[in-house]
């Protein structure tokens, strides 16, 4: 049986079952993705992803990001969902399912992000 | 380096506040529709207004289109061909047709839909198809100019044409304080946006108070108060005509979860490399009449706008600025943390505050109550009222004009 290929730089295989759910692309869907997720899922990336957030941005920051190769990319847009699936387990907690209702109303119009992506 | 935090806490007096009253606020001014149509011409009209940023429009023939619903209003900003700004009603003279629907964008001229008649960025008229036709002269037929002018990187405009004051004797001496504010070299935008069922001075007041903060923000704002001042009030008040200040307090002990602290970590460092962490501002918040809050803290530089859509309707408009495009995964990720942070604050307030409006919309009660930590929110009132009562005096003072005298 082949390996599969992996789909991210070489230290971060532990994150590549979360690369179909979490690497998305604009600041909006990310937002999204926290609010469409389960505690549960949440969870399970935080900790898998957790311990290699300064890992991937030391590498990542060794070359300018319009130089990214797409599995560079990816594992950007895997921290950079992160950054808000972070802000449920470790700020809202048990509170996450109220507030998902509340931060609905939010409308992400821009990033700089968002301007490449 | 040495810390900006200062170590403790000296509250603001109730005695140095209570020149502004003690005195419960009338509950209907903030519900009552035909009070809102008052404040149209009263404060929406006569007031300098925050309409965008610079940094939209950097080059030759950049424009944004915004609308403005209180005074009915679609108004275009454009860099001319000669770098200046200019804006005007978004509205053809030939018969009045919207010329762009389009938020934003670049072009070399505008052209009307409807019969195309053209106008140039800065709102002179070019041409129209079968133009003699018309006997009119073009130069009777440019666009109808907005004022506009630009201070800390903010572009205002004034709908009044009988205006008496300049931006500059508008703000006062705070227009200093805002070209000094992060958000005046900035070159990128966050922004987010929010619909709400609510009066936009009942809107407004929430984020003039740290009052609330302890109920409503206990998790995403717990950071920011301690026992020394466990509301997080601010060290100072101010009051400049109709315009307000405060100085926000820093928490020196506060605690953050792991994650959370990695990223304001990496904020701090961004600022000090921008040499702005330790700028004079950086605990600076700005309120400008009518509806434009504006923020120094360098790790976290935003504005606030909340439009009035109807009486019982606002929109709410949230910048985030920043020096230059993302030069690095780091930046890049800290800029998405920061602002996903503080979106999770307005959405908390979001909810409270719409539950406010269907209070005061029963009648239930007369009146509200502010206590002296809540003294900006009295003195929006106060400014709002007096602006509100003198309109009202003028309307009562002026003869009646129907259409066939107007006709004549």
């Amino acid at each position: 049986m082949s390996k599969k290929a992996s789909r991210l730089p070489e230290g971060f295989a532990a994150l590549e079952p979360f690369v179909d759910d979490w690497a998305i692309a604009t600041s909006a869907a990310r937002a999204a993705r926290r609010d469409d997720s389960s505690a549960k899922e949440q969870e399970g990336f935080y900790e898998a992803a957790r311990e290699l957030l300064d890992p991937a941005l030391t590498l990542l920051d060794g070359k300018p990001l319009a130089k990214l190769d797409a599995k560079e990319r990816r594992l950007l847009d895997l921290m950079l969902t992160l950054a808000h699936v972070s802000i449920a387990v470790e700020v809202q907690r048990d509170f996450e399912p109220q507030h998902t209702v509340m931060r609905r109303y939010m409308r992400i119009t821009r990033t700089p992000a968002d301007l490449e992506a | 380096m040495n810390s900006v935090i200062p170590p403790s806490y000296k509250p603001v007096t109730d005695d140095s506040v209570a020149w502004l009253g003690t005195d419960p606020i009338p509950a209907a001014s903030y519900v009552d529709p035909a009070w809102f149509e008052l404040e149209r011409e009263a404060v929406y009209r006569r007031s300098w207004l925050q309409i965008g940023h610079v940094c939209e429009l950097k080059e030759p023939g950049d424009f944004i289109r915004r609308d403005i619903e209180m005074l009915k209003a679609s108004i275009l900003i454009t860099r001319g061909k000669d770098g200046g700004l200019n804006a005007m009603h978004n509205v053809c003279t030939h018969r009045g047709t919207q010329l762009t629907q389009e938020p934003e964008g670049k072009k070399g001229r505008f052209s009307c839909p409807y019969h195309r008649w053209t106008y140039d960025l800065d709102g002179k008229f070019v041409s129209g198809p079968d133009f003699e036709r018309f006997g009119l002269a073009k130069k009777d037929c440019d666009l109808t100019k907005v004022a506009v002018d630009v201070c800390g990187g903010f572009i205002f405009v004034n709908l009044d044409p009988a205006r008496t004051q300049s931006l500059g004797e508008w703000l006062g001496p705070l227009a200093e304080q805002l070209e000094a504010l992060p958000s005046a070299k900035a070159t990128v935008l966050s922004e987010y946006v929010y619909e709400i069922d609510a009066n936009w001075k009942i809107t407004t007041d929430n984020f003039q108070e740290n009052y609330h903060l302890i109920a409503i923000h206990p998790r995403s704002l717990g950071f920011t108060l301690a026992p020394q001042n466990p509301y997080g009030y601010p060290t100072e008040y101010g009051f400049h005509d109709p315009h307000r200040t405060q100085t926000i307090w820093e928490n020196p002990d506060g605690t953050v979860p792991p994650m959370q602290g990695q990223a304001f970590y990496k904020a701090m460092n961004f600022a000090i490399a921008d040499g702005i962490f330790d700028a004079p501002t950086r605990r600076a918040y700005i309120a400008l009449f009518p509806n434009f809050f504006v923020l120094g803290i360098p790790e976290q530089p935003f504005s606030h706008t909340i439009w009035p859509v109807g009486p019982g309707k606002s929109r709410g408009v949230i910048r985030m600025y920043w020096q230059g495009a993302d030069d690095s995964a780091s930046r890049r990720y800290t800029r998405e943390y920061i602002m996903a942070q503080l979106r999770d604050v307005h959405a908390e307030d979001r909810a409270v505050i719409e539950a406010g409006q269907r209070g005061l919309e029963s009648g239930a009660i007369k009146h509200i109550h502010f206590q002296p930590q809540e003294v900006l929110c009295r003195h929006f009132f106060n400014q709002v009222s007096e602006r509100v009562e003198a309109y009202r005096a003028e309307l009562a003072g002026r003869a009646p004009v129907g259409l066939s005298a107007a006709a004549e």
